[in-house]
């Protein structure tokens, strides 16, 4: 840019210019009529003058592309846009005084219920809808009861790879979590009336449909400290349990009337050991009508209980005495690892290389199969919650496969998964909006802002330098 | 596996020593009724130590005054509410003597007062039948120590299940003998001691 001061040097050469001129054209008249006047130099265009072209050219170019878009915006309707913030009054808007052809809506966050139901309505008053959301992470979150007397539940999510999972309920925060390849599981002890899922801006709200109606669980076994603690764990947990625990071959300690082992009665059978044999064929029938059985993996050494197992038993690895630990405390029990996995078994859990937890479906009903024979010593000589956690795990086993009936319960309104069912409603997202065709009536204002500004700049301009 | 293992409660305080045949015979009379995996030999454990943690039944008897270390102490509470069965069996047979004050007094003040086990328990039908609760020893018969029949066994209950039981009776006495003994007796005295077994292995 020039100051006025260069304008106003810019104005003495010119003037000198002209003056040269003047002085060469008296010359010729006295001297020589042969020889041509020319100027002494060419003075260079002025940085003013450059400017001054740029503005008009600016404000030729800007009416231009205005009569353009207006045209455009005449043949294809008026486009309107909103952010998430504004979607609220916009959509009023859009529904009253304003009826544009369409409208685009950038979201930093799922809209809310109303919100997507309002936007899901406008094609049907004649306004297209697009959307987009580069920042939305798919997420969809499952709340399941868990079979336990206990009431607790069972919390699946689905969220991308390593993103971050934070569950909260009505009350606040539960726990948070990466996600894995899987996504995210959890289990809730009591779960309120909604659980949320919050992934970055998204956030995913599910609520239990069913109650369960639960059965009774039968354990069989030769007597001994497994048989013992599994059931009183169970017990504590709040199970109703009968048992069959044999002690000589002419007596067995009962618990319970042990009566047909069936689906009406009975929740899970858990089997020991070969002892359960006695009962293989009912036991099979009843897990192929929708029974669960948990299986110890010497229980599967039975020719009547193999064909359920998910494997079979091998190799009995005796634990060094060592009390469990807290963080790893099934390493410190004995294992009979499960091996000659059947084909639809899937391994839970591995200890080292051997598979230590495997479950399969059998007809109706399923199996899981444990390989630690002596898991009471976690709760007699385990830490300071080793009771508890031990019966948490026992009872995780039985919720695993154990059948119970359903009831449906009155939920209130969820949003499972708040991306899935926006683009179930606005069909997929549009790419980002480039402002191709823009209302012009909402930014006539600011061109005839700019071509005033431009123009008035430009007469300025020109004005100091003398110009007219 | 899971095999059960006789195990005998060593402690600071006393005697624990007392009756140092009394876990073979039960142990033969275990193997002889029952199909259950018996150790063949009984093992001492301190009640101060973590090893207790790995017997979830526990004889304990005297005839001393007891008095538990705290190690003992925390260790016998812990074990009995994770569902251990300690059994406490007064080798004096005497409610007046040393031992039952003093152990009754280290007892309630872990778990307050006892409860007096009813005759029909399940412990007394669980394998052998005694209809009239806990039988009656050669001790209590012929007047020894404070001559009284005990007609009835005490216990510390957790979750419904026995934790502790608390004896007068002196078993202690009664099955202190040689396994080979039984030969020459015409009833075994050890049967109780297989119902206390199998309700510790299966309640």
């Amino acid at each position: 840019m020039r100051s006025p001061g260069d304008a106003g040097r810019g104005n003495d050469a010119g003037r000198g210019a002209r003056d040269a001129g003047r002085a060469g054209v008296e010359h010729a008249v006295g001297t020589s009529p042969a020889v041509t006047a020319r100027p002494a130099h060419r003075a260079p265009r002025p940085v003013a003058a450059v400017l001054e072209l740029l503005l008009r050219a600016a404000v030729i170019a800007l009416l231009a592309w205005f009569l353009v878009t207006t045209v455009r915006a005449r043949r294809h309707g008026r486009v309107e846009d909103a952010a998430s913030r504004t979607l609220h009054a916009a959509l009023a808007r859009w529904s009253t005084v304003s009826s544009p052809a369409t409208v685009h809506v950038s979201l930093d966050h799922p809209p809310a219920g109303l919100e997507r139901d309002w936007l899901a309505a406008l094609p049907g008053a004649g306004t297209a809808v697009a959307w987009n959301g580069p920042s939305l992470l798919p997420t969809a979150i499952m709340v399941e009861p868990r079979a336990d007397p206990a009431r607790g539940a069972d919390v699946s999510v689905a969220a991308p790879e390593s993103a971050t999972v934070v569950l909260r309920d009505t009350v606040g925060t539960l726990d948070s979590a990466r996600a894995g390849a899987t996504g995210v599981r959890a289990y809730v002890p009591r779960p309120r009336a909604t659980t949320d899922a919050l992934v970055g801006a998204v956030a995913a709200r599910a609520a239990i449909h069913d109650s369960l109606h639960l059965g009774r669980l039968l354990v069989l076994g030769q007597a001994g400290w497994e048989a013992k603690f599994t059931i009183a764990s169970l017990e504590e947990r709040g199970w109703k349990v009968d048992a069959h625990v044999a002690v000589s071959p002419k007596s067995d300690v009962r618990q319970g009337e042990i009566a047909d082992i069936d689906t009406a009665r009975y929740s899970a059978v858990l089997a020991l050991d070969t002892t359960a044999a006695r009962w293989g064929d009912r036991i099979a029938r009843y897990v192929r009508q929708g029974g669960g059985l948990v299986l110890w993996a010497p229980a599967a050494k039975a020719r009547s209980l193999a064909s359920l197992a998910p494997g079979a038993p091998g190799t009995l690895i005796e634990d060094e005495g060592a009390a469990p630990s807290d963080t790893a405390p099934r390493a410190a029990l004995s294992l009979v690892p499960i091996t000659s996995l059947a084909s639809d078994a899937v391994v839970l859990e591995r200890r080292g290389p051997d598979a230590s937890l495997a479950a399969r479906r059998v007809g109706a009903g399923r199996v899981i199969e444990t390989g630690y024979v002596n898991s009471w010593r976690w709760r007699m000589a385990g830490g300071d919650d080793a009771p508890d956690r031990h019966r948490d795990w026992i009872a995780g086993l039985v919720a695993s496969v154990a059948y119970a009936g359903r009831g449906s319960v009155s939920a209130p309104p969820t949003d499972v998964a708040p991306l899935a069912s926006l683009i179930d409603r606005l069909g997929p997202a549009a790419p980002a909006w480039g402002g191709a065709a823009r209302d012009p009536e909402r930014i006539a204002r600011w061109v005839f802002a700019v071509l005033c500004v431009s123009l008035l700049v430009e007469w300025a301009s020109r004005r100091l330098r003398g110009v007219k | 596996m899971s095999q059960f293992v006789f195990a005998t409660a060593e402690y600071a305080s006393g005697d624990w020593e007392s009756a140092p045949s009394l876990p073979e015979a039960v142990i033969d009379a275990v193997a002889k009724y029952t199909t259950i995996d018996v150790a063949p030999v009984g093992v001492n454990v301190k009640l101060s130590s973590n090893e207790l943690f790995n017997f979830p039944f526990v004889w304990m008897t005297g005839h001393l005054p007891v008095r538990f270390t705290d190690e003992e102490r925390r260790n016998v509470q812990r074990y009995v509410e994770r569902g251990g069965l300690l059994m406490i069996d007064d080798h004096n047979h005497d409610i007046t003597g040393q031992f039952h004050k003093t152990a009754t007094e280290e007892i309630e003040r872990l778990f307050g007062k006892m409860t007096r086990l009813p005759n029909d328990h399940e412990l007394y039908r669980c394998f052998f039948v005694f209809e009239d609760g806990p039988p009656n020893t050669h001790h209590e018969l012929n007047g020894y120590g404070d001559d009284l029949l005990h007609k009835y066994l005490d216990a510390v209950l957790v979750h419904d299940r026995i934790g502790l039981i608390y004896s007068s009776k002196d078993y202690s006495s009664e099955w202190n003998f040689h396994a080979e003994t039984k030969k020459t007796m015409t009833q075994d005295p050890t049967k109780f001691g297989v119902n206390l077994i199998v309700y510790a292995l299966t309640r």
